[in-house]
C-alpha cells in the first residue's frame, strides 16, 4: 500500500494566500533587520561584500537615526597624517612577485556583552576563520575553508573579569531578536558547508580581473576612485544599478556611502594581489572621499597596531521592538574603521568601533570593537596553500 | 571571485519570492491550516532573505532549500499541527463543518479512516513527518530531503520507512485508497 500517496491525499488543497498577505510578506523584507549589527563578509569578494554591506547600511540608517546630524564636524583631511609614511612605503615597494595559488585567511567576530554580578564584560561570539586559496589561473583551482573559533572575552580586561565570574565556558547573550549561547569550543576546518565549498575548475578571477588585469590597474588615485568608488560603481556593486530608488532609499544610501566605501576598499585589498603601487592609490582615493578622515593609529583584535581610515559616525538605537533586555536598548554611535600596516600598507582589520557608548554598549569605552574582520595572513605561494590548525592569537 | 555560487537568492531575492511564496505557503497551510500559513511563509522567506548569502547552489536547489527553512520554521508550530491532526482524528470523518468546504479525498473519509491517518500523523516522531510531508505534500525526492534538512540520504530513507511502518499499522493494515473489493479479496 501507498502510505505516501494516501498522505498527500488526506491533505486537503488549501486556498492561495491573498494578495493582502503576499504584500505584508514582501514589506517585511523591506524593514529593517531585527539584528543590529550583522557581519558583513568580504569573503565572497569586494563586489558583493560591498552589496552585503549596504542592505545593512541602509537599514542602520533608517528611520529615527540621524546619519550624522548632530555629529561634531569631523576633521576632513586629504592629508593622510601619519598615513604619509605608509604610502611612501608602499610606493618604494618592490612589485610583489606572484606566485601559483593566492590565498587569504580572514578571522571575523562580533562582540557580546556579558552582565553577571561580577561585573560587566564584552565577549567575540560568532567568531569563524575563514581561509580561501585561488589558482593564479582558470583551471588551477579554489578552495573555500572555514572554521568556528571559540567564543572568549575581547581584551585582557574582560579576560579578568571573566576569570572573576567563574571562567564560564559558554556563553549565553541577547543577540538581536533571541538569546543564544556561544560556547568557548571551536570546530576543525572544513570545505564543506555555507559559504565553503571546492572548486577544482576554479582559479584565476580576481574580483572579476584576472592576476594581468589587477598589475595593469592604473596607480592614480583619481583614476582608482572612478574605477570604485564613483556613484555609479557603488550603485553596481550595491546591485541597484538601472534601479528607481525612492528618494527616502536614495538618502539613506547617501547616509551610508563612506561606510559603505570603507567596506568596497577594504573587499578589494584584503581579497586580491593588488600591486603595492595601486593598493597606495586606492588608499588615497578612499582617504579623500567625502565622510571618510584620517584617526591615526588604532590596533586591531588581533593584537596589531596601524593607522587608520574612519567614516563618519553613525547612530543606531535599538528598541524594545523586538524583546531583550532592557540592558540592551537605547542609543549609541559608532564609525567604520579601516586599518593598514604601516610598513606595508596591507589591510589588517575593517572593524566597527564604538564611538558614543550607550544602549547595549552604555557600560563600554569609545574605541570598544563592535563587529570586525580582520585580515590573519595572506599571501602568494607556490605550492596550494593549507590552512593552519594553529588558533588565532587575539589583543 | 569564481567558486562563489550563483547570486540568485543574494542578488534576486524578489524573483525568488515571487517563483516560491504561493508554493511554500501552500506547504505551510497543509500542515498548518490557514491562519498560520500566512505568518509561516512570511517568517520563511524572511529568514531566507536574511540568510540568503548563505545560500549555497552546490548543496541545494533554491526550492529545496526554502523548504528546509519552511519546516524549520513549522517546527516551531508543531503544536498547532498536531493539534489540528488530533483535532481531525478525534471528530472523525465528515462532522468537521469545514470539511464540505474542502477537497477531501472522498475515498480516504468514505472508508472512515481518515481520523485513523490524522492521529498517525500526529503521534509521529518530527523528524519523521518532516521526512514524511516534504515527499508526499512538496514532492521531494531523497536527495532534496537529505539538502532540505540536513540529513543523510540513508537517514531520509530509514525515517520515510519508519513513519510508513506506523501508518500502515495504525490503519490496521488497510489500505483505504483500495477498493472494498480488493480489500476483502
Amino acid at each position: 500500500m501507498d502510505e505516501v500517496r494516501m498522505v498527500r491525499d488526506f491533505y486537503p488543497e488549501p486556498a492561495p494566500p491573498t494578495a493582502r498577505e503576499v504584500a505584508r510578506a514582501k514589506a517585511l523584507l523591506n524593514k529593517p533587520p531585527r539584528r543590529s549589527l550583522p557581519r558583513l563578509r568580504w569573503g565572497l569578494g569586494g563586489v558583493v561584500a560591498a552589496g552585503a554591506a549596504a542592505t545593512v547600511a541602509i537599514t542602520l540608517v533608517g528611520g529615527n537615526t540621524s546619519g550624522g546630524g548632530n555629529t561634531p564636524t569631523p576633521l576632513r583631511t586629504v592629508n593622510l597624517g601619519p598615513k604619509g609614511a605608509i604610502l611612501a612605503a608602499a610606493e618604494k615597494a618592490e612589485q610583489q612577485p606572484t606566485g601559483n595559488y593566492w590565498y587569504t585567511d580572514i578571522v571575523a567576530g562580533q562582540s557580546y556583552i556579558m552582565r553577571p554580578k561580577t561585573g560587566t564584560y564584552a565577549i567575540t561570539g560568532a567568531a569563524d576563520e575563514s581561509f580561501h586559496w585561488t589558482g593564479a589561473k582558470p583551471g588551477m583551482g579554489e578552495v573555500y575553508h572555514g572554521r568556528d573559533l571559540p567564543a572568549h572575552p575581547l581584551t585582557k580586561q574582560d579576560a579578568a573579569l571573566w576569570r572573576k565570574a567563574g571562567s564560564p565556558s559558554s556563553f549565553r547573550v541577547w543577540s538581536n531578536d533571541h538569546y543564544y549561547t556561544y560556547a568557548a569550543k571551536g570546530t576543525k576546518w572544513s570545505a564543506n558547508g555555507p559559504e565553503r565549498g571546492i572548486d577544482p575548475r576554479g582559479g584565476g578571477d580576481f574580483l572579476g580581473k584576472s592576476v594581468k588585469d589587477l598589475q595593469n590597474l592604473p596607480t592614480d588615485h583619481a583614476k582608482l576612485a572612478a574605477m570604485f568608488l564613483s556613484e555609479t560603481e557603488m550603485s553596481k556593486a550595491l546591485g541597484q544599478a538601472g534601479k528607481k530608488l525612492s528618494p527616502e532609499m536614495e538618502q539613506r544610501l547617501r547616509q551610508a556611502e563612506p561606510y559603505l566605501k570603507i567596506s568596497r576598499v577594504a573587499g578589494i585589498l584584503g581579497q586580491s594581489p593588488v600591486p603595492p603601487k595601486v593598493r597606495a592609490g586606492l588608499m588615497r582615493a578612499l582617504a579623500t572621499q567625502p565622510g571618510i578622515h584620517a584617526i591615526g593609529r588604532d590596533t586591531d583584535p588581533l593584537g596589531r597596531p596601524g593607522v587608520a581610515l574612519a567614516s563618519d559616525e553613525r547612530t543606531v538605537t535599538v528598541t524594545g521592538e523586538y524583546g531583550g533586555p532592557k540592558a540592551e536598548q537605547g542609543t549609541y554611535r559608532y564609525r567604520a574603521v579601516i586599518i593598514f600596516d604601516e610598513r606595508t600598507g596591507a589591510v589588517l582589520s575593517r572593524q566597527n568601533e564604538l564611538t558614543r557608548p550607550g544602549g547595549p554598549y552604555a557600560e563600554m569605552k569609545p574605541g570598544f570593537i563592535i563587529e570586525y574582520q580582520a585580515v590573519r595572513s595572506t599571501n602568494w605561494t607556490g605550492t596550494k596553500p593549507k590552512p593552519s590548525a594553529e588558533l588565532p592569537s587575539f589583543g | 571571485m569564481t567558486g562563489d555560487p550563483p547570486p540568485d537568492p543574494a542578488e534576486r531575492f524578489d524573483e525568488v519570492f515571487d517563483v516560491y511564496f504561493a508554493e511554500i505557503h501552500r506547504y505551510a497551510a497543509k500542515r498548518l491550516g490557514p491562519d498560520a500559513a500566512a505568518d509561516v511563509a512570511a517568517q520563511t522567506f524572511l529568514e531566507a532573505f536574511r540568510h540568503r548569502r548563505r545560500y549555497d547552489p552546490i548543496r541545494a536547489g533554491v526550492r529545496t532549500w526554502l523548504y528546509g527553512i519552511a519546516t524549520k520554521v513549522i517546527s516551531r508550530h508543531q503544536r498547532t499541527e498536531t493539534r489540528a491532526l488530533r483535532a481531525r482524528a478525534r471528530l472523525g470523518p465528515g462532522r468537521h463543518a469545514e470539511e464540505h468546504t474542502e477537497r477531501v479525498d472522498s475515498r480516504v473519509s468514505a472508508e472512515g479512516l481518515r481520523g485513523e491517518l490524522a492521529g498517525a500523523i500526529a503521534a509521529l516522531p518530527r523528524g519523521q513527518r518532516d521526512v514524511l510531508l516534504l515527499v508526499a505534500l512538496a514532492d521531494l525526492s531523497h536527495d532534496e530531503v537529505a539538502a532540505a534538512l540536513g540529513i543523510s540520504y540513508g537517514t531520509v530513507g530509514s525515517r520515510l520507512n519508519r513513519a510508513r511502518t506506523k501508518l500502515r499499522k495504525a490503519l490496521g493494515g488497510t489500505n483505504p485508497m483500495l477498493t472494498l473489493e480488493e480489500q476483502h479479496g
